[in-house]
């Protein structure tokens, strides 16, 4: 009967109650909405990242990611390559030929990484063909193009047909200059790595360097992101002189921003929930105080004054994940429609571009967020509703009647 | 042996400040099946001594023996105990959770008891049957006028079985009319029931009703009738 009781003197004064969970509820949309946002913005970059050149997991030479120096290509690359497409969950496999070298216009030059690759396997795993803004991406037929970042094409006042001279040193250490049209000007997330990339054939590279096919990098894209750990775990098994690595380790700074926003969710939920137990615990006051003398009474009739601090407790629980619920609906509504039509914050582009997130943003929540939620709500109602509980066991009956 | 005995009762507030002897030295006896009333001028202790007697309040001095337990020596946690199981209340007023139905407030009594639900319904039914109050039973206090919310406050007083019930100016907020009702329900179930009431009152009403009177005056007793 108790929480029956409970139940029912919440809605002794409806409106009160009404205003109460009105502002739970509200609180929890726009904290729901803005952690939300915070993991939309969180998976943007990673996903910015991954699409665009760090595929899920990534194969090279172990000195290689700190030397980066062209003698330390993968042994039998393409071997490895073939390989790799074969094991169960693989989407596709792309290899680069990477070389550090300069690239120089008649207006300016710049130094950067020249990546060579097949075209078409390369479209399998990130996705620059799809952000071409000028040109296209490769041709199947023409000898030396090349495809340059926006930021880049406009430091070396570069337009579509420009010629661009590559200037790297082959594998017997000779100085190449090499002269390539602009077919393609792509632009990312990031205007850092439109910079400091160009994409050439690999057929174009093996002939400038002078070489038999090689990859410095292999980047593996997996069906899904669940799959990558038991793929990750495969290749390095099957290949244990090989650094293998998942996006997370190849740009741990990614994998902490991600993982940081998540927690960001939680805390910015905490506080919003910290700020309404003032208001809930106001409002429990207020209900204990109307009712001291009946109160009193119950206490005086026999009623166990643990059992009073427990209705009080009942009442606030009950109060709070009234608007609990409600505000979850409210948010997990918002974030399904917004998480499919996303938020265009495209006039914030050029700060979202900084940090390597997309300027459409898809909020989202996990499952787990709304659990925990619930969690919360329950642990801020017993917070509130613990001067108030306490209040009411203590009275005093006969000081309570008294009161008439 | 009295069902009620207090030997040398004494009530002293802000005891540290500017003390306050609300009741002092009473030596009261009162046997089963009385309807007796504790009367006096406002201030008078008649208040006082009624949460004495009903263990709402702990004495300064003195003692007080119901039905051989001495409760002046009870912890705050048995005093809720001991009142569930063996004192009824009607007090003058918000003696009814406003959210339940009058059965439900009879019935609540005899949950805090631990009583099953067949046997609460059961007696619920037939305590307000007794109260005249048989066709309300799914009425809410804001459903009822005044006299029937302390009919259903005396039914909920002796929901629980108790040695005696205390009412405490019961009829101070009533009409006539309903005044007159509440008594003759009082009355008769003292008398086909046996059932033991102790007011306090300074209702004539409620006076000229009962079989003994005991006046209170500056917290002592300053007469008694004698019992009938």
């Amino acid at each position: 009967m108790l929480p029956s009781l409970a139940w029912k003197n919440i809605w002794r004064s409806k409106k009160r109650s009404f205003i109460i969970i009105a502002a739970i509820a509200f609180g929890l949309w726009g904290a729901l909405l803005a952690g939300a946002l915070m993991m939309g913005w969180g998976e943007s970059v990673v996903n910015t990242a991954i699409d665009r050149d760090l595929g899920h997991i990534q194969l090279h030479k172990p000195d290689f990611i700190r030397d980066r120096e062209l003698k330390l290509s993968i042994p039998s690359g393409m071997d490895v390559i073939r390989h790799i497409r074969e094991i169960p969950g693989v989407k596709a496999v792309s290899g680069r030929t990477l070389v550090e070298g300069m690239a120089a216009s008649a207006a300016s030059t710049y130094g950067g990484e020249i990546a060579g690759i097949d075209p078409e396997r390369a479209k399998q795993v990130t996705d620059i063909h799809n952000l071409i803004v000028a040109g296209a991406y490769f041709d199947s037929r023409g000898k030396n193009q090349i495809v340059v970042g926006k930021k880049l094409a406009e430091r070396l006042n570069l337009k579509l047909h420009s010629k661009v001279v590559l200037s790297f040193q082959d594998v017997d250490n000779n100085l190449v200059y090499a002269a390539f049209r602009v077919n393609g000007i792509f632009k990312s997330e990031s205007s850092e790595f439109d910079k400091t990339h160009v994409f050439v054939k690999q057929t174009d590279l093996f002939r400038l360097l002078n070489t038999a096919p090689i990859v410095h990098e292999i980047a593996v894209r997996a069906d899904s992101s669940k799959l990558m750990p038991r793929i990750a775990a495969a290749l390095k098994s099957s290949y244990p002189d090989l650094s293998v690595k998942t996006w997370k380790a190849l740009s741990p700074e990614i994998a902490v921003t991600a993982a940081a926003m998540e927690s960001w969710s939680y805390i910015f939920i905490a506080i919003i929930l910290m700020a309404l137990i003032f208001g809930i615990t106001n409002t429990m006051l207020m209900a204990v105080m109307e009712r001291i003398q009946e109160l009193g009474i119950l206490i005086a009739v026999g009623m166990q004054r643990k059992k009073v601090f427990v209705m009080i407790l009942l009442e606030t629980l009950m109060l709070s994940l009234t608007g609990g619920f409600c505000g979850m609906i409210l948010g997990g509504g918002t974030i399904f429609v917004l998480s499919r039509t996303g938020i265009d914050f495209s006039r914030f582009a050029s700060s979202l571009e900084s940090f390597g997130a997309g300027t459409t943003l898809y909020p989202f929540l996990p499952v787990e967020m709304y659990v925990a939620l619930v969690a919360m709500i329950i642990a801020a109602a017993a917070l509130a509703s613990a001067i108030p509980a306490w209040k009411a066991m203590r009275i005093q009956p006969s000081e309570a009647i008294r009161r008439f | 042996m009295a069902l009620i005995e207090t030997t040398g009762l004494g009530r002293v507030y802000n005891e540290k400040t500017v003390p306050v002897e609300a009741v002092r030295r009473v030596d009261l006896q009162i046997e089963k099946e009385e309807f007796t009333a504790i009367v006096g001028p406002s201030g008078s202790g008649k208040t006082t001594l009624l949460n004495l007697i009903g263990g709402l309040d702990t004495p300064t001095s003195g003692r007080i023996v119901i039905d051989g337990t001495d409760i002046a020596g009870l912890t705050p946690e048995e005093l809720v105990e001991y009142r569930l199981h063996h004192i009824g209340f009607v007090f003058q007023a918000y003696n009814l959770i406003p959210v339940f139905t009058a059965r439900e407030n009879v019935e609540f009594i005899m949950l805090l008891q631990g009583i099953g639900k067949e046997e609460r319904r059961r007696r619920s039914e037939e305590l307000l049957k007794a109260v005249g109050l048989g066709e309300r039973l799914h009425n809410r206090p804001n459903q009822l006028s005044g006299g029937q919310q302390q009919r259903v406050a005396v039914a909920r007083a002796l929901a629980s079985h108790p040695a005696f019930v205390l009412a405490d100016e019961p009829t101070a907020n009533l009409d006539s009319e309903s005044t007159a009702s509440l008594l003759d329900i009082m009355a008769q179930l003292n008398k086909d029931h046996g059932m033991t009431f102790i007011f306090s009152t300074h209702d004539n009403r409620v006076i000229e009703r009962a079989r003994r009177v005991v006046t209170l005056e500056d917290g002592m007793i300053k007469s008694e009738t004698p019992v009938e």
